[in-house]
């Protein structure tokens, strides 16, 4: 079973220091803290800055004795990350795991990855061809989908609700929904339809 | 389950401690601390959890490789109880309901606490009279041990009583000007007191400077400790073998030294210094040695494939897991997590007792079991389903190491499936033995 102690306090000092790391880790729901949401801004000086990244967490059965799992929600172009499926390659979520980590140092290496790619170690071959090729077309390719996908949609709250209650679900919840997923909007359907 | 993670949370902050003596794997206050040979920290059940059960271990924080399981540092253990009673306490009851759980135990102190050096100052043993430990004195005293003597002698308790005699017994013992520092709770106006005696080597006795913990859970001054050559050094208290050469310095318990017993510690260090520089510089050599050490484990048995080893089986007495070679598994010993030796230890005449409080005696009998190769599939099986793996070896290697935390995957329904699975593991394990 999942220490639920430690993840409670990793929590709580994950959001304390919000402010400084901008790293944010908040449970999918109220019953289940096996599954998490965390969530990372781009760096700097990167295509990825200016972007909010969503990362799906799921603690397994013996953590913090095993690495969490954790993929990208948020669409992106890195040759280290799926660009289908939002799998990571990174080693310290799989062998270098180590328990004195913690959900936010781990979303931290993953940050830092964003900064440094490993195109030699790809996750995704065909990014890892073009970073290596054509490093300007991958520059770009990465700053549309930060653009498109990791950007706070122009859409306001309002208009977010309004377009997923037009699609049929009750108002509360879709505003439940929302906040839950800090306000993406795709993630927020993904949630209303798997209640 | 989460409803009482946030009870606990809430009752944490009864008694705030520092983030150094905070376990980083549970993130907690350490419970019977345990210090690896490169000087960090955790819990006993977190660095027994966190072992790698079939090669060697690695610390958590440096990736420091070890195979030795150590012992319980009772000093660390003791200092602990007096500074954070309450948290302590409530660590202690929490982990008692898991223990009782998942029927594996952890070391009690009660009993051998009487042979503890540490036990000479004050009596912890009965936590349910907080005035042995907690002692009010006059802050503004400036000869602290006789304000304590004096204070504690006004209070009618047995327990006191002893602790006092036996303070005075040390003070005449040690007969030096030995400051007791007090440390004010602002809160509640209660004192808690750790003196120097708590904190002492038992080689020189005097403060700890610079402290190594041994494999055994003793603890000495860095300078104290004269390492051989070549052969193995013992611990000088308890004679058990320290392996893989000199541990680092423990930096927080170093810290924690510098900054409460600051007098004393600038004197310790200004007494070494001089003695030093008497004797040639023979530390630096030690330095240099001890960072060709940290390059790996030189004589460890697990560096390239082994098939001869006992996955998640360690040695009760020295600690090695897994257990290389013969393991030797008493056939008396009933609790759940069984007794195990490897050859070098069931050869040697050691008697301590084993690392989860087994009532082992040297009565009892042992048979001796080859490694088989039929773990060596299991292994490669491992890889096919992780995280199930530490119930595959439950199931054929018997008992032994196998993790509470790993084990709870499966929850209640495994729990009931255990009699089964043991039997049949009873089986393969005897297999070989005849």
């Amino acid at each position: 079973m999942v220490d639920f102690a430690r993840v409670q306090k990793e929590l709580q000092e994950c959001n304390r220091d919000f402010e400084v790391s901008g790293i944010k880790v908040i449970p999918t729901s109220e019953a289940n803290l096996a599954h998490l949401l965390g969530t990372i801004p781009g760096p700097s000086a990167t295509p990825y800055e200016g972007g909010t990244f969503n990362i799906d967490i799921t603690l397994p059965h013996g953590y913090p004795f095993e690495p969490p799992k954790m993929q990208f929600a948020t669409k992106v172009w890195h040759p280290n990350i799926s660009s289908q499926s939002g799998a990571i390659c990174l080693d310290i979520l799989k062998d270098q795991w180590s328990p004195a980590l913690t959900l936010k140092t781990a979303l931290l290496s993953v940050q830092a990855l964003l900064s440094a790619p490993q195109p030699d170690d790809p996750q995704d071959a065909v990014v890892a061809q073009q970073y290596l090729r054509d490093y300007q077309t991958f520059v770009s390719t990465a700053r549309y989908w930060t653009e498109s996908f990791a950007m706070v949609s122009s859409l306001g709250v309002e208009e977010k609700v309004q377009k997923l209650v037009e699609m049929g679900f009750p108002e509360a919840s879709v505003r439940n929904a929302l906040e839950s997923v800090g306000g993406d909007e795709n993630l927020a359907l993904e949630k209303l339809c798997s209640c | 389950m989460e409803k009482q993670s946030i009870q606990d949370l809430g009752e944490m902050e009864i008694e705030e401690f520092p983030d150094d003596f905070q376990c980083c794997v549970c993130l907690d206050l350490m419970y019977k601390p345990v210090v690896l040979a490169c000087g960090h920290i955790s819990c006993f059940w977190c660095v027994f959890k966190a072992m790698d059960t079939y090669q060697e271990s690695h610390c958590p924080i440096c990736r420091n490789p070890y195979n030795h399981f150590p012992r319980i540092c009772r000093l660390m253990h003791f200092l602990l109880l007096k500074l954070y009673p309450s948290a302590y306490e409530r660590r202690e009851r929490q982990v008692a309901e898991e223990e009782n759980k998942y029927g594996y135990r952890s070391p009690q102190f009660q009993d051998d606490l009487l042979d503890s050096p540490f036990n000479k100052v004050l009596d912890v043993r009965d936590t349910s009279s907080p005035l042995v430990r907690v002692v009010s004195v006059d802050p503004n005293s400036t000869s602290g041990y006789n304000s304590l003597v004096q204070d504690s002698s006004e209070i009618n308790s047995p327990c006191e009583v002893n602790a006092t005699a036996s303070l005075m017994t040390q003070i005449s013992e040690t007969t030096n000007e030995v400051n007791c520092t007090i440390k004010q709770d602002d809160r509640n106006g209660i004192c808690k007191q750790v003196s120097v005696t708590d904190l002492q080597c038992a080689v020189c006795m005097q403060l700890l400077f610079r402290p190594i913990v041994l494999n055994c859970g003793d603890v000495y001054c860095e300078a104290c400790i004269n390492k051989p050559r070549d052969s193995v050094f013992r611990c000088p208290l308890c004679q058990s073998p320290h392996p893989n050469g000199f541990p680092n310095v423990c930096l927080v318990l170093d810290h924690f030294l510098e900054e409460h017993f600051a007098e004393e510690y600038s004197a310790r260090r200004e007494s070494l210094s001089k003695s030093q520089n008497a004797s040639t510089s023979g530390s630096s050599m030690q330095t240099q040695e001890q960072a060709a050490q940290k390059q790996g484990l030189p004589g460890s048995p697990y560096y390239g494939p082994r098939l001869d080893l006992h996955h998640g089986v360690g040695c009760d007495y020295c600690g090695v897991c897994p257990i290389v070679g013969v393991r030797y598994k008493c056939k008396d010993c009933v609790e759940k997590i069984g007794f195990d030796l490897c050859e070098d230890c069931y050869l040697s005449s050691s008697k301590l007792p084993g690392r989860f409080n087994q009532q082992h005696t040297q009565e009892h009998r042992f048979e001796s079991i080859p490694a088989s190769y039929l773990q060596v599939s299991l292994m490669a099986h491992e890889d096919v389903v992780s995280g199930e793996y530490i119930r595959v070896f439950r199931d054929h290697s018997g008992n032994v190491f196998t993790m509470p935390n790993l084990s709870n995957n499966a929850s209640d329904d495994d729990l009931e499936n255990e009699p089964s699975a043991n039997s049949s593991s009873d089986d393969q394990d005897n297999h070989p033995a005849t």
